[in-house]
């Protein structure tokens, strides 16, 4: 199938008094339609600035320094900010974290939404109102006539986060890209946000791209997960290839250093070490200082990312179980 | 032979809703906590879990006397401390300690890691002499896994980890019985959050610590802790060995907590039917008549919407308030 999106080489960088960020670095993955990409990672890792390079809502001191971003065969970053602006919201649309911060306190959530429908369809003030009312349906907001003329602060959090959500299925895109859209969200609220994405995925045929640090969210969403640290993929592949044959040491010790409810561990075995201080970094792989399996290798460059079994791919000279 | 070290009874804290301009009346009450009981066995873990607004921190700040509780009873080995003022408290302030979930927040930025570390036991006389508290603090430092030459520095020179690790040093540096662990783990990323678990559990193992574990982290509590206590809008609606509690929920609410929680396991996910409950949890200030839980329980009866359910012993080890639990 045509993928939908492809990043090549993505690298983004950041240049602090203290020395250049290497926030993401080399990042390329591909999208396919109706797919639920995952990405997986720690803070600072560079999950949030790769999707942020790709609305290219990168501010100083942060600049994308190289990479194609290829979206239905076009490459958006050579486009200029009046045409990113038809691909934003329209073509591929964002939600964040807080939603408190995404909607604007001053305006009702009726004008917020006909505004961004207004802006990318060339709909009359009567059709956006129809729209903007079914859409606050869709998100299962309940009476959403009346909530039309509701202002963001007399939501709740889930409610506030559906509306974002709304907002952002409202143009119809092609991506949706959800950055940590649970995390400030109590856990039963955050498994009605996860099955309204989820049902509402599958019917629109939305692809998706879902950020999270949380491993069990990540695997009751997505199809296909990319692990990052360091501002670098450690691994690319199916979620069952990621959960249970991890190749990457990080991936590995990632998933034994967390409990689960369904089980009595009598032991956690954690990483040890700090996560990278991402300032100018040697141009070695980030997790060498806490990695147990390191080579001579490790010492010299960064490897490349090679493909071990069909899409699934890693970084690393020394793969957990010899790379099978 | 069971040894309690915390007995908390039939605890309240009630916030009064204050309105009006220059004659302010009290309007409403937020019952924060609402006639909570557990009790805490020495060596041993209990945990409180809830989402945001249970109350959960209130308790722990009540149990420590931050705030003095409304009505009950707090007996710290067998010494009811809810009525004690300062001078009476300090004894027991040696005795209980706390780590907060915010390193940053939780240490003085001006002061080094030594002082940090070394106040408390000048202050509670642990060590006579400054020198002995600051050979003290160098052999505290290695415990929690940093080095000597730390204690020059000063917190903004370490990560989230290593900042909670110096927050535990100065905790233990006065030989606590009983520490309360504020979700402790949640600024903090998870490949760091197993080596803080860990150096809990080891610190337990040598000296019998006794903890109250409050997260909203489920994984961790069912790791972590011997017993737990489910919290819904002030109150406690199940408790019991945290193992049976996980394996075999009786309160709908748990169940629907412990149902709400993704299992890092996509084949586990794929085949697992979720309980999603409806709509959010209603404000503290006007909670909804009966059970709390009603208006969003899956299994609601007549006589839920007009009596709370007694907060009843149903086995050896488990109290559930629910009619329908026999």
């Amino acid at each position: 199938m045509e993928n939908i999106l492809s990043v090549r080489n993505l690298s983004t960088y950041f240049y602090m008094d203290e020395g250049v960020v290497a926030a993401v670095d080399d990042v390329s993955f591909d999208l396919s339609p109706k797919e639920v990409l995952g990405i997986v990672g720690e803070t600072g890792s560079g999950k949030s600035v790769t999707v942020k390079s790709i609305m290219r809502l990168i501010k100083h001191p942060g600049k994308i320094v190289s990479g194609q971003i290829i979206y239905k065969g076009q490459d958006i970053m050579r486009f200029d900010e009046k045409e990113m602006y038809r691909i934003r919201g329209k073509e591929i649309s964002m939600v964040f974290q807080d939603p408190m911060t995404s909607l604007n306190p001053l305006y009702t959530i009726g004008d917020q939404l006909m505004e961004t429908i207004i802006q990318h369809q060339k709909v009359s003030k009567e059709e956006a109102y129809k729209r903007a009312v079914e859409m606050l349906g869709m998100v299962q907001i309940p009476e959403p006539e009346k909530r039309m003329k509701s202002y963001p602060f007399e939501f709740s959090g889930g409610m506030r986060q559906r509306v974002v959500i709304a907002i952002a299925l409202s143009c119809n895109p092609s991506i949706l890209i959800a950055d940590e859209p649970t995390t400030a969200l109590d856990v039963t609220i955050q498994a009605q946000i996860l099955d309204l994405m989820k049902d509402l995925q599958q019917r629109l045929g939305t692809a998706m791209i879902f950020i999270t640090h949380d491993l069990g969210v990540i695997a009751s969403m997505a199809h296909r997960i990319i692990v990052m640290y360091g501002g670098k993929q450690m691994e690319v592949g199916s979620s069952d290839d990621v959960f249970y044959n991890p190749a990457h040491p990080y991936t590995h010790m990632l998933l034994r250093s967390i409990p689960r409810i369904d089980r009595k561990i009598d032991r956690l075995e954690p990483i040890p070490g700090q996560p990278p201080r991402m300032i100018d970094i040697p141009k070695v792989c980030p997790f060498l200082p806490r990695c147990p399996r390191n080579v001579d290798e490790c010492n010299q460059k960064i490897p490349d990312m090679i493909e071990i079994s069909q899409g699934h791919f890693v970084r690393c000279f020394n793969p957990v179980g010899g790379g099978n | 032979m069971t040894e309690i070290l915390l007995s908390v009874k039939n605890l309240k804290k009630y916030f009064p809703v204050k309105q009006g301009f220059l004659i302010k009346r009290t309007v409403a009450e937020i019952k924060a906590v609402d006639d909570v009981s557990f009790d805490i066995e020495k060596g041993k873990t209990f945990a409180l879990v809830g989402e945001s607004g249970c109350g959960k921190t209130t308790v722990a700040r009540t149990v420590l006397k931050l705030t003095n509780p409304t009505e009950g009873q707090i007996f710290f080995e067998n010494t009811d401390i809810s009525k004690f003022g300062y001078s009476e408290l300090l004894p027991f302030r040696r005795k209980m300690q706390i780590v907060f979930q915010d390193p940053m927040s939780s240490l003085n930025p001006r002061m080094t890691i030594g002082q940090i570390v070394t106040e408390p036991m000048i202050f509670h006389k642990v060590a006579r002499t400054k020198q002995e508290a600051y050979d003290r603090a160098k052999s505290l430092m290695e415990m929690v896994g940093l080095k000597a030459f730390h204690l020059d520095r000063y917190p903004h020179q370490f990560s989230g980890g290593q900042r909670q690790r110096i927050a535990i040093a100065r905790a233990i540096a006065i030989e606590p019985e009983f520490l309360i662990l504020d979700e402790p783990t949640s600024s903090l990323d998870v490949s760091v959050q197993a080596q803080i678990i860990n150096l809990f559990l080891d610190f337990q193992e040598r000296f019998r610590f006794s903890y109250l574990f409050i997260s909203h982290n489920l994984g961790l509590v069912r790791f972590i802790s011997h017993t737990v206590g489910i919290m819904y809008l002030g109150k406690i609606v199940e408790l019991g060995e945290t193992d049976e509690v996980f394996e075999e929920p009786l309160h709908p609410y748990s169940m629907a907590l412990l149902s709400a929680t993704p299992i890092p396991d996509p084949k586990v996910e794929r085949s697992r039917q979720r309980i999603i409950l409806k709509g959010g949890v209603p404000s503290p200030i006007s909670r909804p008549s009966g059970c709390f839980f009603n208006p969003r329980c899956p299994y609601k009866m007549e006589i839920c919407e007009k009596v709370y359910p007694e907060f009843r012993k149903v086995s050896e080890n488990r109290w559930v308030a629910c009619h329908l639990v026999k």
